[in-house]
């Protein structure tokens, strides 16, 4: 029986989707097959044959993780549906969910040079001058509205016009930019942090793999640690917030998600919470990964309750956007003790995709934001003001999301994605469509130099 | 000299329910689930609370946002 035959059936241990051949990036059907604890993506490329691939392990279970999302088309889509995802990016009238974070990347420039990296390597000849940075800007409002914007690349500091770049994200009314940054200029040039925060910087996005330097020259190639909390410590300065991303790959960070956590919460209110982003695998890989590769969201939720010692309980993190990400919402207390925010604004039943783009971009914007001053000190207790005071900078989120890579990607999660990378022609690509590369390094979208 | 003397008298609350004097203290107050407590004025007799429409459309309305998640 060929897998065809296979996905004309769906059963509580399987159902079907499509995904690409790692090898020809040909469309092929694929199945989610559950055995025990683990679910595998299988596919069959009539050509290449078969790939098995690893999606889920362990609790929380694979069935009972799902937030049902009703679809709404983009706004504005600026490609017509020809052949099919993830072929007509753009975004398309069959993309289930609108805008939370468009991706601008301002230079393929970095100064790192990392084992597990999307972005190219770049000159500075091929940066996007302001006017097509400017077109950019113009085509997300066109598409999504003033959503929240995420400047990346590359090493978006590299460019000293950036306070420019983001000046003018503002003017046009865009409220929330991040920064997407391996800390580096931060940490080594205040001054301009303090320009950035000028410019209307809101949130540091930083790359913080872990609180040993053993990790950093293992995944960067540099002790970076000090390094990082400087960056912390000078965003902190200019009331920039800081969410500290590990990038965890099994066997070398995964160790210490309590200690990253733990290093988060000893940094609040400058830190507003921690993302992580389980590794996936682009550019040329030589050999299909295989399950100890891999590290999936219920193994990252058990770590965090496990290596914290319960102080973050797995069921206090939610899923988010369907299986690819979670979150967690907590204040901390003034004896030290975290308590959870309470989410019972999921999984009750279906939700318009672009309420749940909307719900996003407001929680995003308001929680990885510069915590507020303190400056009521009111003298009872639990007054309002103090009320306010702790909800506001004392929150604190935990959050995770698992790109898709060619071996694991599930066209339905690519359809049903947010996060959006604007193309050098000015289109909106879903994130793992833009980053996939076939197992030789081949792209679909990102231009290859 | 008492610099508060000439200030004029903080007006007294009655409960409009059962005519009880109100006076500050603890309050329960849920919003999605999350209990919080907070100091506020309610009837020593029936524990009525009063929230004015300036806390309800402010520090209230604050509160109510910084427990919406996503």
């Amino acid at each position: 029986m060929d897998i065809m035959d296979k996905c004309l059936i769906t059963t509580a241990e399987s159902s079907c989707t499509e995904s690409l051949c790692p090898e020809c990036l040909q469309r092929i059907p694929a199945q989610r097959v559950v055995q025990g604890e683990k679910v595998y993506m299988v596919k069959q490329c009539p050509e290449h044959g078969e790939y098995r691939t690893l999606l889920w392990r362990g609790n929380p279970q694979w069935d009972l993780w799902v937030r049902p999302t009703i679809p709404t088309p983009p706004k504005e889509c600026f490609t017509k549906v020809e052949k099919g995802c993830p072929f007509d990016c753009g975004l398309c009238e069959d993309h289930y969910k609108t805008t939370c974070t468009a991706l601008i990347e301002v230079t393929q420039r970095c100064n790192l040079n990392c084992r597990f990296c999307f972005a190219n390597a770049g000159t500075e000849l091929d940066e996007p001058s302001l006017a097509v940075i400017e077109g950019w800007y113009k085509n997300v409002l066109a598409a999504s509205g003033p959503v929240n914007i995420q400047l990346s690349g590359g090493e978006p500091t590299l460019r000293n016009d950036l306070p420019a770049i983001l000046e003018m994200g503002r003017t046009l009314g865009f409220n929330f930019i991040q920064l997407n940054t391996n800390g580096l200029r931060l940490a080594e040039d205040p001054g301009f942090v303090g320009r950035l925060k000028e410019a209307g910087l809101s949130s540091v996005f930083l790359q913080f793999d872990g609180t040993e330097d053993s990790i950093y020259q293992a995944i960067r190639g540099r002790r970076l640690f000090e390094v990082k909390a400087k960056a912390i410590e000078n965003c902190a300065q200019h009331g920039i917030g800081v969410v500290l991303v590990p990038t965890l790959i099994p066997g070398i960070n995964t160790h210490n998600i309590g200690g990253i956590i733990k290093f988060a919460l000893e940094n609040l209110p400058a830190v507003r919470g921690v993302h992580f982003q389980p590794v996936s695998y682009f550019g040329r890989i030589p050999k299909e990964p295989l399950d100890q590769d891999r590290i999936t969201l219920p193994e990252v939720i058990q770590a965090i309750e496990e290596q914290t010692d319960g102080l973050i309980k797995a069921a206090n993190l939610k899923p988010h956007n369907g299986r690819c990400s979670f979150s967690g919402n907590f204040t901390r207390q003034q004896d030290g003790s975290l308590k959870a925010i309470i989410n019972n604004s999921c999984c009750a039943g279906p939700e318009r995709a672009d309420e749940l783009a909307r719900k996003t971009r407001t929680f995003v914007a308001r929680q990885w934001s510069g915590a507020e001053k303190l400056t009521i000190e009111s003298p009872v207790n639990n007054s309002w003001d103090n009320l306010i005071q702790q909800l506001k900078t004392y929150a604190f989120s935990i959050s995770g999301m698992a790109f898709q890579d060619v071996w694991n990607l599930d066209i339905d999660r690519l359809k049903n994605c947010c996060i959006h990378v604007v193309s050098p022609e000015g289109k909106l690509i879903p994130f793992c469509a833009y980053n996939l590369t076939d197992k030789f390094g081949h792209s679909i979208y990102r231009r290859e130099r | 000299m008492n610099k508060t003397a000439n200030l004029p008298p903080k007006p007294v609350w009655k409960c409009g329910k059962c005519g009880g004097e109100l006076k500050h203290g603890t309050v329960k107050i849920t919003y999605l689930g999350n209990d919080l407590r907070v100091e506020e004025l309610k009837c020593l007799n029936c524990g009525l609370v009063l929230i004015t429409e300036e806390l309800a459309l402010g520090k209230m309305f604050e509160v109510e946002q910084s427990l919406e998640d996503k």
